[in-house]
């Protein structure tokens, strides 16, 4: 079906390629740009050809300083000063060809790279990066890119030096600069500056959805064709982007970039099946299978990288959420220690994740290759070792099975998750298998994901839960969950002081590691980091899913790493039909 | 009549106040609103939540909020989407044609297909054609709509005969007018038969049962002691009386021609008001919900009215003055 309707779009296309011999025979880089950005990639590809992908919801927004979501499409469209390296996750240049920071770590200096136009033809300069750090700090734009950009306290300060230089300036060392403002995504002045000038509610309507698609103008790879709600956005390729391959030649290959929206996972996989689509995120449980037909159906399934994420199990330390006796265990380290021994993490590993994940013990996912510490206390299953840990702590085993703490209270709590999330309601059961062995007595309670939220961060009025949060790559950014004072620390948010010893230290190192510059002095404390929450314990890891990321064989120069599963600007078609 | 017409109209105020204000107090009791996932983001701080809340007026009590909207939906302007930033009204458009198109041809269909089997599954009562249709037609009213959905999706797909889901194929914008109207119509056949096999079933029972009842009467007696042909008898004396339920459930289904559909439409991948307003209503996405709600109630009020005055017109004993 899909290689009919390929003919066809060949025959129609054959028509409009006479006028526009450009696309079949690409010109060189156009003569201006000072230096075009190397992207490497393992082929030299073709030029031409469509890829489809699918997503299972609509953009919100496509206006991307107004973006709340990672996973929307404005990253094919614009792009910031630096780029993080998928496979390294180191930060390389981009817009910006260089940068140097001050002796002081202070003040970081961009140059841009020279003949940048945008889509439209007009020229990218320092104007449009000040534009845009102007539109994220004025009132009323509905942004989180301020949070980041607040550094102890005080905004970023930047300034444009020529038309091709810009200069930022934090009021201590910022240790995750780069990889906080280099992503920021650049707009254009010219297209909306008069929005922003109408104020902050009317610069976060403007490039909404209902957006012409010829108004969006970019730097990235693709411009938007069309989007037609509910069904589809068409890209097609951006003539005049900056990046070319390893030969010089511009990129990208592809002519279209196909996003096909549709309703859930499993019309994804049924459309991938069918040939609709070229590529697939096969779950977990999916592998085997998928591995099987690979041959047959002419795709490939990769044994993809770790996901940045992971469920965990936290037990609520905050006084004003439960009472003792409740509190006294949650906050004692051997309870949770004992919990974390008596969790079979393999078990988990092969009914949740039908094999496909690590066992885990810290809070950062290997998938995070720089900051990762891959040597912090482990808690292998060992019910002996458990129940020596509670014995320590003072609760015995009755002849009766049940666990009771010095006092005689009985001990019996409720484990809470979000309803309807398979994983995490598998692995809430699971815990609650293995915890009877210890002689506790565990209720398992799925709820609506609001009143979870409620709960957490509103009444913690809550005893266990078991959660994931979006891993980040600087761990910097999971500060609201680690840091005492945090509004997202888990088990007792927004401390006035820190309640343990331990929680001292990890602000410490958090605070240092901000305001350090040197990358490898910043890991060294974040390692300290993964080694105080893997001995204490507060959060409890079990597991980080794989990714298994199916692509069909008609394209080329996918390589899955953790960051990102390709460079869409180097991806192309082995068989060019158009 | 006209003045009936105009006080069902002027009865929708008085609903439409009730309604949405139930609707506003149930969505604001629930817990949880538009930010609740946005306060599990790490890198969003509580200050920007409560800066968002005050944005989007969240932070307002209660009856100021229900007021305030209610004046500016008085003046047609619904407001704007949490989650698009988009007018709710474009929103809506944006997929109400596509809900609408499913939906009357199912509803064409069905009853063009559904009278005459009723009429004939009547005259032919115990017959084996009439206990066939009975059979067929409680296998289609016991078939929830996403399992036959499913299942015929999953016959596409093993066949290849039709596409699998959604409503245009990657290429329509290449194709000429005639092979877009060719293409939407091959993405319809799974849903219109879906729609279509189960409001046929419900309503060739209701139409042999409402024919039954007139056959039985003297007057049709009466009517084949004339020596009249029996097509005569039927099609003018009986299916003419039998006709008022239809008509009544008629307008029902006029009303539900915007929602109705939306299990069906997230099954397939219809891109309908469906699962557009499925997840409004998760996330809380107030005035998306609120809209949607207004005008379904509107849609069903005059679905009705509708039905009520074909029921003067068919029927000279129905009088509303």
């Amino acid at each position: 079906m899909r290689v009919i309707h390929r003919h066809l779009i060949a025959a129609v296309l054959a028509g409009a390629l006479c006028t526009a011999p450009a696309l079949a025979q690409p010109a060189p880089p156009r003569p201006g740009l000072s230096t075009p950005r190397v992207v490497e990639a393992a082929d030299i590809g073709r030029y031409g050809g469509t890829f489809v992908t699918s997503t299972i919801s609509d953009p919100r927004t496509f206006n991307p300083i107004a973006s709340q979501e990672s996973s929307s499409p404005t990253g094919l469209l614009w792009e910031g000063l630096t780029e993080t390296n998928r496979t390294t996750t180191e930060v390389e240049p981009n817009l910006a060809e260089s940068w140097t920071v001050s002796q002081d770590g202070r003040v970081w200096t961009f140059r841009l790279r020279r003949g940048v136009q945008w889509s439209d033809g007009r020229p990218l300069g320092a104007d449009d990066v000040i534009f845009t750090f102007d539109a994220i700090f004025t009132p009323g734009v509905q942004s989180s890119l301020p949070d980041v950009l607040t550094i102890a306290g005080k905004r970023v300060g930047y300034r444009k030096i020529d038309d091709y230089t810009v200069e930022f300036r934090t009021e201590q060392p910022f240790g995750p600069f780069l990889r906080t403002v280099g992503p920021v995504q650049i707009v254009p002045k010219h297209k909306l500056e008069a929005a922003l000038r109408a104020g902050g509610a009317e610069f976060n309507r403007t490039w909404g959805v209902n957006t012409r698609p010829a108004d969006l103008v970019g730097n990235g790879p693709f411009v938007l064709a069309s989007y037609v709600p509910g069904q589809r956005l068409i890209f097609t390729r951006n003539t005049r982007y900056w990046k070319v391959d390893k030969r010089g030649q511009p990129l990208p290959y592809l002519t279209r970039l196909v996003m096909e929206i549709v309703p859930n996972q499993d019309a994804m996989r049924l459309r991938f099946q069918a040939k609709q689509t070229d590529m697939y995120g096969a779950r977990p449980r999916e592998y085997a299978e998928f591995r099987a037909r690979q041959q047959a159906e002419n795709f490939t399934i990769f044994d993809g990288p770790p996901t940045f994420g992971g469920e965990f199990l936290a037990f609520n330390q905050n006084p004003a959420g439960v009472r003792p006796p409740k509190l006294t265990w949650f906050q004692n380290a051997k309870f949770r220690q004992a919990v974390a021994h008596a969790v079979d993490r393999e078990a988990i590993v092969r009914q949740v994740y039908a094999g496909r994940a690590t066992v885990r013990y810290g809070p950062e996912s290997p998938a995070n290759r720089f900051f990762h510490n891959p040597n912090v206390r482990g808690y292998p299953y060992d019910l002996a070792r458990a129940e020596q840990l509670l014995r320590e702590a003072g609760f015995t085993k009755g002849a009766d099975g049940v666990l009771r703490d010095s006092a005689g209270n009985v001990v019996e709590f409720t484990i809470a998750t979000n309803s309807g999330n398979q994983d995490r309601e598998a692995i809430m059961n699971l815990i609650r298998q293995d915890l009877a062995k210890l002689g506790m007595r565990v209720t398992a309670a799925p709820e609506a994901f609001n009143t979870l939220v409620n709960k957490l961060v509103g009444t913690f009025n809550w005893e266990a839960i078991v959660l994931g949060l979006t891993g980040t790559l600087d761990p910097h950014n999971g500060q609201n969950v680690w840091r005492s004072n945090g509004s997202l620390h888990l088990w007792w948010p927004k401390q006035e002081r820190p309640a343990t010893e331990w929680e001292a230290e990890i602000d410490r190192l958090f605070d240092q590691a901000a305001t350090t510059v040197d990358q490898n002095r910043r890991r060294q404390l974040y390692f300290r980091f993964q080694e105080i929450v893997a001995e204490q314990v507060p959060v409890i890891y079990f597991a980080t899913p794989l990714t298994q990321p199916a692509f069909r064989n008609t394209l080329a120069n996918f390589s899955p790493a953790p960051l990102a599963f390709y460079d869409i600007e180097t991806i192309y078609y082995r068989t060019p039909y158009r | 009549m006209l003045l009936y017409v105009i006080r069902r109209l002027l009865q929708l105020i008085p609903m439409l106040l009730g309604i949405t204000l139930m609707a506003f107090v149930i969505i604001k009791l629930s817990p949880g609103d538009f930010l609740s996932e946005m306060r599990l983001n790490p890198l969003v701080s509580p200050e920007t939540i409560e800066r968002m809340r005050e944005n989007f007026g969240l932070n307002q009590p209660l009856a100021v909020q229900y007021l305030r909207w209610l004046w500016n939906a008085v003046r047609l302007d619904f407001g704007y989407s949490f989650a698009f930033q988009v007018p709710v009204v474009w929103l809506i458009g944006s997929r109400l044609f596509n809900t609408v198109l499913l939906n009357v041809v199912g509803f064409a269909v069905a009853w063009a297909l559904a009278i005459p089997l009723g009429i004939y599954a009547a005259r032919r009562q115990y017959s084996l054609g009439d206990n066939a249709l009975s059979f067929a037609a409680y296998l289609g009213i016991s078939t929830p709509t996403f399992f036959s959905g499913l299942f015929l999706l999953f016959w596409a797909f093993k066949t290849g005969w039709l596409p699998i889901g959604g409503m245009t194929s990657v290429d329509f914008e290449f194709l000429p007018w005639w092979g877009k109207v060719l293409d939407v119509a091959h993405h319809m056949v799974i849903p219109v038969l879906v729609v279509g096999v189960f409001s046929i079933a419900g309503l060739m029972r209701q139409m042999r049962a409402a024919l039954l009842e007139v056959l039985r009467q003297d007057y049709v007696r009466t009517a084949r002691a004339k020596g009249l042909r029996e097509p005569v008898v039927i099609n003018k004396h009986a299916v003419r009386n039998a006709i008022n339920p239809i008509i009544t459930i008629f307008g029902f289904e006029l009303g539900g021609l915007l929602g109705g559909s939306a299990i069906l439409e997230n099954v397939v991948g219809w891109p309908g008001l469906g699962k557009l307003l499925v997840d409004a209503t998760l996330q809380k996405d107030l005035y998306v919900v609120m809209a949607a709600l207004v005008f379904g109630s509107v849609m069903l009020v005059v679905g009705n009215l509708i039905a009520d005055v074909m029921l003067a017109f068919a029927d000279p004993r129905v009088r509303y003055d």
